[in-house]
């Protein structure tokens, strides 16, 4: 079975300046991974071609079994759903229930199917109340809630998202991440370019990091997480919970909030009297 | 001294019902950083323009209740692309819009532009069409567009949003001096793990109304967690079942911890 | 063409649709016409060319629907002398000159500043435009096929567009008075353009001929 998608040696330029050199990695179906690196690293530029906006100078992005350099963006829409910054400049349609389903629309999927697609996208993301308003009713969180909403919809084989949390409060964070998890517990691959490492760590497990168009590491999220010499030359640094960990020294080095607090508890429990 | 004062402001917007401030009073001495924290539409934004005497002369609306303003405003709303004033081709003349709308006498704007270029670290831009920089370089260039017309009162509104997380720094490090320089300085953020090392006072609103002013240690108590603002190592210790008070930091935690 | 001074510019931009008007056609539309195609014809504003000649087609096909032959060239001769002189103006007219120009004068600026807000917000809109089509492509629509699914397809890009630009216009009016742009106010002039005496003669010169063309037509 082929990986999700998967990148063989691509690389990308604008004219002579070069955004992306001989870049190569594997995304297997379900698994969660963020994309990293500074600003001009080639991540948006990376996203870009994944979703078939550009086709790659050297090498190939396979999505699946499909290359993507054969494929319009609106058939590649099939198996990748994108979502790229000011995303709630999208929206369009006169409520909100319709613009999420707006999408599996235009794929062409039975109205049972659509309407099935999109009451489950409004419900991973608690929009239910809000889906018979206009989008730009809403605040712009919420409107970019429902731009994710519709990317969901699509159900998509892997879910491709450039900063979905920007400007988005605690709660809603945590509503963005549950909802990726469970996609990705029915078999969706996710890649989400971000510079909010603590949603990151809560939600993905992979770490790509590009440097100056290259790969520069490919590795588990919470060890780069935990790496502040690594982090550092990239302009990162730890997220609050990687920063714990390693100020108290938290055996296994949790990442995750839960995982750090039951760290915590056993070792508070286990040491002198607190 | 008082640069800022709201006495039970109550706020609607234009055909409304329902206020989005009620009876909020709130007061703000110069070089004191007062954040204001709650969930997506708790009233913040809407805080900051009431403050800015933006609400309701402009946005129309009703107020009841009195602002004291001893001193002259700045504002950044949260999207950087709309506050380009679009007559501006190099970011020095983005950054003079404001002082030359005040107009200041040619010399004078030149000194405040140049040295508001220097504190956000972005002289290197100046040359630059803003329509070309990113997300990042146009939050700090609309930054150093208000500095530049001086204000006392310094409002902002989610103003590392854009960044990225060493952008976000430098801006919380600029707001700690620009209190040191005697300014009052009002912002609302959902970053809440910065917030006990740059705030001197946090007001946490909800539905329109104060649930809570204090100082930052109302961060770590069990409401706020329960509410979505307390920080992320109170939630932790809080979780682990740790005794109060709970650290509001990793530095606070380190301390703590045996 | 750059180097005149905004002024200079704005009464070329207005003469040659006035006298279009004015003057007898379908000579006189022909001549202006003739001179607003030839300044958008010069290097480097070439580009304007094509936008100028596809703007002033529509009207063309109307008034051919409409009248006879004679009354769609004299008609549609001045309608390309305004398009054309409007599409020139915004590609040589830098709009902080203008309001440079304006504030140098003393004058208000809000009516400079609508203009040079509309002209500097095309890139902008330009570049939202085309995020938008990628984006719903990226749902899946696709721009080809049927006339109903192209109209479709054109929905789902100009509604998003209109609706946030309109939708950002009261952001973008709160952001200019916070920043001091209040009518009535005195600007300081960062940089006023310089005026020469040959452009002040010019600009006189071609309002008196305006004038005189229009008392000429009446009597």
């Amino acid at each position: 079975m082929s990986a999700a998608l998967r990148l063989d040696g691509v690389g990308f330029s604008y004219g002579a300046v070069a955004a992306l050199c001989d870049v190569s990695f594997e995304v297997a179906a379900g698994e969660r991974v963020a994309l990293l690196g500074r600003n001009g690293a080639g991540k948006t530029t990376l996203v870009r071609l994944v979703a078939g906006l550009l086709h790659p100078d050297a090498g190939t992005v396979w999505v699946g079994d499909w290359d993507t350099g054969e494929r319009a963006p609106e058939q590649l829409a099939r198996r990748v759903g994108s979502l790229f910054q000011h995303a709630d400049q999208q929206l369009f349609a006169r409520t909100v229930r319709e613009d999420v389903g707006f999408g599996p629309r235009a794929l062409g999927f039975p109205a049972h199917e659509v309407s099935r697609r999109t009451e489950e996208a409004l419900e991973a993301l608690a929009l239910g109340g809000h889906a018979t308003q206009h989008p730009y009713d809403l605040p712009p969180a919420l409107r970019k809630l429902a731009a994710l909403a519709g990317t969901l919809a699509l159900e998509p084989m892997l879910l491709v998202l450039d900063e979905p949390t920007g400007g988005l409060d605690r709660v809603l964070r945590a509503q963005v991440a549950d909802a990726l998890r469970e996609h990705a517990e029915r078999g969706a691959a996710l890649l989400v370019v971000t510079h909010d490492l603590a949603f990151a760590a809560e939600t993905l497990d992979r770490g790509i990091v590009l440097d100056g168009g290259r790969l520069a590491y490919d590795e588990p999220l919470a060890a780069l997480l935990t790496s502040a010499e690594r982090l550092k030359p990239l302009g990162l640094v730890p997220p609050t919970v990687a920063a714990l960990s390693v100020a108290l020294d938290l055996p296994g080095r949790p990442v995750r909030e839960r995982d750090a607090a039951h760290t915590l508890a056993r070792v508070a429990g286990g040491g002198p009297g607190l | 001294m008082t640069r800022l004062a709201l006495e039970e402001v109550t706020f609607w917007y234009p055909a409304t019902r329902a206020p989005a401030l009620r009876e909020v009073s709130l007061e703000v001495a110069a070089g004191e950083i007062v954040a204001l924290v709650g969930k997506v539409g708790a009233g913040a934004s809407t805080l900051l323009l009431v403050a800015a005497d933006l609400a309701p002369r402009v946005t129309g609306g009703r107020l009841a209740g009195a602002v004291r303003r001893r001193a002259r405003s700045g504002i950044v709303l949260p999207t950087p692309w709309t506050q380009l004033s679009g007559m501006a081709f190099t970011v020095w003349d983005e950054v003079a819009f404001g002082p030359a709308n005040l107009g200041w006498p040619g010399h004078e704007i030149a000194r405040y532009v140049d040295h508001a270029l220097e504190r956000l670290e972005i002289a290197s831009l100046a040359a630059r069409d803003p329509v070309t920089l990113s997300g990042g370089e146009l939050q700090r260039v609309i930054v150093a567009g208000l500095l530049a017309m001086d204000p006392d009162v310094v409002l902002l509104d989610e103003p590392t949003a854009e960044l990225d997380p060493a952008g976000a720094r430098s801006v919380w490090r600029l707001l700690r001096l620009l209190a040191g320089e005697g300014k009052a300085i009002v912002v609302a953020t959902s970053e809440l793990d910065a917030v006990p090392d740059v705030a001197d006072r946090v007001v946490w609103l909800e539905d329109g109304a104060v649930r809570a002013i204090g100082t930052p240690q109302l961060l770590a108590e069990d409401a706020a967690g329960d509410g979505g603002v307390g920080t992320t190592v109170a939630g932790i210790w809080r979780a682990a079942g740790l005794a109060p008070p709970y650290p509001l930091t990793v530095a606070d935690a380190v301390r703590r911890w045996p | 063409m750059r180097a005149l001074h905004p002024f200079t510019l704005l009464a070329v931009a207005t003469a040659l649709p006035a006298l279009a008007w004015i003057l007898p056609a379908p000579g006189g539309g022909l001549a202006t016409a003739g001179i607003a195609f030839g300044l958008l014809g010069s290097p480097g504003l070439r580009r304007g060319l094509w936008p100028a000649l596809v703007a002033a087609a529509p009207f063309w096909v109307f008034l051919l629907l409409l009248h006879d032959v004679r009354t769609t060239v004299a008609i549609g001769l001045r309608i390309s002398t305004m398009v054309a002189s409007f599409v020139w103006l915004a590609a040589v007219l830098a709009p902080d000159r203008l309001v440079e120009a304006t504030v140098a004068r003393g004058w208000s600026i809000t009516a400079a500043y609508l203009f040079a807000a509309t002209l500097s917000a095309v890139p902008m809109l330009k570049a939202r435009a085309r995020r938008i089509v990628e984006a719903q492509r990226c749902r899946g629509l696709s721009p080809r096929g049927s006339v109903a699914n192209r109209l479709r397809a054109l929905r789902a890009l100009a509604l998003p567009l209109v609706l946030s630009a309109l939708h950002e216009v009261d952001e973008r009016t709160l952001a200019l008075e916070s920043r001091g742009l209040v009518s009535g106010a005195r600007r300081t002039s960062l940089a006023p353009p310089p005026d020469r005496v040959a452009e002040r003669v010019v600009r006189w010169g071609l309002l008196l001929l305006c004038l005189a063309a229009l008392v000429w037509r009446l009597a």
